[in-house]
């Protein structure tokens, strides 16, 4: 599991981020690679993501545009509809007591088996009514018929007595009155022969009006009601009632057409009020009919879609950011990667450079000396032949040996500047099968006596399957005993020397590993050792030439040479040489 | 015609004298010169058993010299003797027809051993004809 989860963000996170070759840091093209990958995930995420966006609350705002639109016509429809049945109901009643009124006549009506049987054919007729009677002018009522015992009540001053005397017809708000049950009043005005006038009054249940009107309700969340300009509920409200029967919400303005409007109730919740100021042909009434609908019953279906797309919108967006994230992630390793290895490519070039000088300089000096240093030759070589051919001071044979030690002498000295002509030129690199093993140990074998001496150990590891090399012995030799010099100049006395090695690439390379624990290389050092003229050492101590000729050799030998180290903690040379090497110019 | 065992061509003048001196004493008869046209003049007037060459002269590059020489006397074998070969120089002076290519310092007995080789394949040449 936590392999898997290391294998992902190993996937999704650059290589660079783990990378620490500072060294190369002037090389790199780009200065900042974590920008780079930060500003290309961020460049491709805004391309791709805001577009995506910026459509879906484009379509959001037109879906809920348009969906409040449609609410508010429906609520307006519901408005309308439930008005017309209210103002049916209130002007069917008001028909029949104006039919009445006129049929009959006061004399007729104040009889009360007659006022009865008007009230039994009106229930028959109609529905809906309590009671009637009939009001003199004065307001006190002379004729009852119903259930109640009002008669001889004085409604003179009752407020739909004087509108109706107004008007000639009236509607009453819904109230208690002398009966103390709620209802509400119709009444129409007539006149009697003498020129005076009555009034018929009905009574009428409130109960069927709010059955009129629940009929029209629609949804668990929608409300609708009556209630009089001041805002009084007439009918019941399930969810807008506030104190002492006053509805919690504004009272509307007023309007001769049914209207719908965006508000939000006393919670805050958005709503939907449809409302229309109700009117009779016969009489104006006090009623308003308010439809009330909560908004978020209405959006239901669409807040579902709205999440499903929201979902469907999310994962997409996380799809699109894994791509986005794993391909620049991929390619921004990739440039990464070709621009470490072009940054390698350039330090080796440098040091390249630099040993190149070295060599070019090394040359020049090699032949300064070479010329007179074989005029020394010949001029000893004569005094020499001087000697042996021509027998002349032949008495005397320390002169012979002290020209023989001139001659060494010279030898030596070329051989040094061959060497370091060969430094910067293929010369003198002949090839011959070596035993790593055999060769090892010949170097190992100049220390002994210093490491018994010094108390160091010295383990060689080089396993039989390493194959014979086929390199210039000299070379190798050279290489690996200034190795062997290096680590035993860094060690202190009691310190280890591990020699090992390996083969690689299908038996076609051995890799070399010397390996101390010394004092080690500080990282500063580190890529500089194999500089020429570089050293840590004293002045007068070292030349810094060593490990330069030293990489000069191994890539002679078509070798390549590297170096681990940590101060304090000792340093490994790995040295890969080919098995075989490529055909080269002998002498 | 006169004939030598050796010339010697080599711009600096007390090398090419020791080395004739030294020659001398190991009874081979010697002459030297100090540039490269002088070489060849002399070349086309003796003959010799072989010519050892230095690359760099004063007025004609070694290898001119050596072209030049094979030119006029292709028989004589002509060793290169110099104290700065490239591995250029050698290819492009064994391709030319040189003996053999030496560096200075060297050892006067493998001259000496080259010597005597040549004039070994030299009689057997006489005898054969």
């Amino acid at each position: 599991m936590a392999e898997s989860l290391n294998k992902i963000s190993g996937t999704l996170l650059p290589q660079f981020n783990r990378s620490d070759d500072e060294h190369l840091n002037p090389y790199y093209t780009f200065q900042d690679y974590r920008q780079t990958w930060g500003m290309t995930i961020f460049t491709l995420m805004t391309t791709a993501l805001l577009p995506l966006v910026v459509m879906t609350l484009i379509y959001y705002q037109l879906i809920e545009t348009s969906i409040n639109t449609e609410s508010l016509l429906r609520t307006e429809r519901l408005a309308s509809n439930a008005r017309r049945a209210v103002t049916f109901f209130l002007e069917e009643r008001l028909a029949a007591l104006t039919f009445t009124v006129n049929e009959m006549g006061y004399d007729q009506l104040t009889n009360p088996n007659s006022l009865a049987e008007v009230l039994r054919n009106l229930k028959l007729g109609f529905g809906g009514l309590t009671d009637l009677s009939v009001i003199a002018d004065s307001g006190t009522q002379v004729t009852y018929a119903g259930p109640f015992n009002l008669e001889g009540k004085d409604y003179s001053n009752q407020p739909w007595f004087i509108e109706c005397q107004q008007h000639n017809a009236c509607v009453s708000e819904i109230f208690s009155g002398y009966r103390e049950v709620p209802h509400v009043v119709v009444a129409v005005k007539s006149m009697r022969p003498d020129g005076r006038f009555f009034v018929l009054r009905a009574t009428l249940e409130t109960e069927r009006m709010i059955q009129v009107l629940s009929s029209y309700k629609t949804g668990e969340h929608a409300d609708i009601f009556l209630v009089n300009r001041n805002g009084l509920l007439q009918t019941p409200s399930q969810f807008y009632e506030g104190a002492s029967h006053q509805v919690n919400l504004p009272v509307p303005a007023y309007s001769d057409r049914t209207k719908a409007v965006m508000s939000t109730d006393h919670s805050g919740q958005p709503i939907l009020i449809g409302y229309a100021f109700i009117d009779t042909k016969i009489a104006p009434t006090s009623f308003i009919l308010m439809v009330i609908k909560q908004k978020a019953g209405m959006m239901k279906v669409w807040l579902d879609l709205r999440s499903n797309i929201n979902w469907f919108f999310g994962i997409s967006a996380i799809i699109i950011a894994l791509v986005i994230t794993l391909t620049s992630t991929v390619m921004v390793n990739k440039i990464f990667q070709a621009d470490r290895q072009k940054a390698e490519t350039m330090v080796a070039a440098e040091r390249n450079c630099q040993l190149a000088s070295i060599g070019q300089l090394a040359a020049g000096v090699a032949h300064e000396i070479n010329n007179p240093l074989a005029l020394i030759n010949e001029t000893a070589g004569y005094v020499r032949d001087l000697f042996t051919i021509k027998q002349q001071y032949k008495e005397d044979p320390d002169l012979v040996e002290h020209i023989d030690s001139i001659i060494e002498a010279v030898e030596r000295c070329g051989t040094i500047t061959r060497q370091l002509l060969g430094f910067a030129r293929h010369f003198d690199v002949q090839s011959q099968p070596i035993n790593l093993n055999d060769m090892v140990a010949d170097v190992i074998n100049f220390h002994k006596k210093e490491a018994e001496y010094r108390n160091i150990k010295i383990q060689v590891n080089i396993p039989e399957t390493i194959p014979l090399i086929e390199t210039d012995r000299g070379k190798l030799q050279q290489i690996i005993l200034n190795l062997v010099n290096n680590a035993f100049q860094a060690i202190d006395n009691g310190c280890f020397l591990d020699v090992w090695a390996e083969t690689v690439e299908g038996d076609e390379q051995v890799r070399l590993f010397i390996r101390d624990n010394g004092c080690g290389i500080s990282e500063d050092h580190l890529n500089k050792v194999f500089e020429p003229f570089f050293t840590t050492k004293k002045e007068g101590h070292g030349t810094g030439l060593g490990l330069s000729i030293t990489y000069g050799l191994v890539k002679k030998l078509h070798g390549n040479i590297t170096v681990q180290s940590k101060t304090g903690q000792g340093t490994t040379f790995v040295i890969s040489l080919p098995v075989k090497l490529k055909e080269e110019i002998h002498v | 015609m006169k004939h030598l065992d050796i010339l010697i061509v080599d711009d600096e003048q007390r090398y090419a004298d020791m080395l004739a001196k030294r020659l001398g004493l190991r009874s081979l008869t010697c002459k030297v010169c100090y540039d490269g046209q002088s070489a060849i003049d002399i070349v086309r007037e003796e003959s010799f058993s072989m010519v050892i060459l230095d690359l760099r002269l004063p007025d004609l590059y070694g290898t001119e010299v050596l072209t030049r020489i094979k030119q006029c006397r292709p028989e004589t074998p002509v060793i290169i003797l110099t104290g700065h070969g490239t591995e250029k120089d050698r290819e492009q002076c064994m391709a030319n027809g040189a003996h053999s290519f030496m560096n200075k310092p060297m050892d006067i007995n493998r001259l000496v051993t080259i010597m005597a080789d040549v004039k070994e394949s030299d009689r057997h040449g006489r005898i054969a004809e």
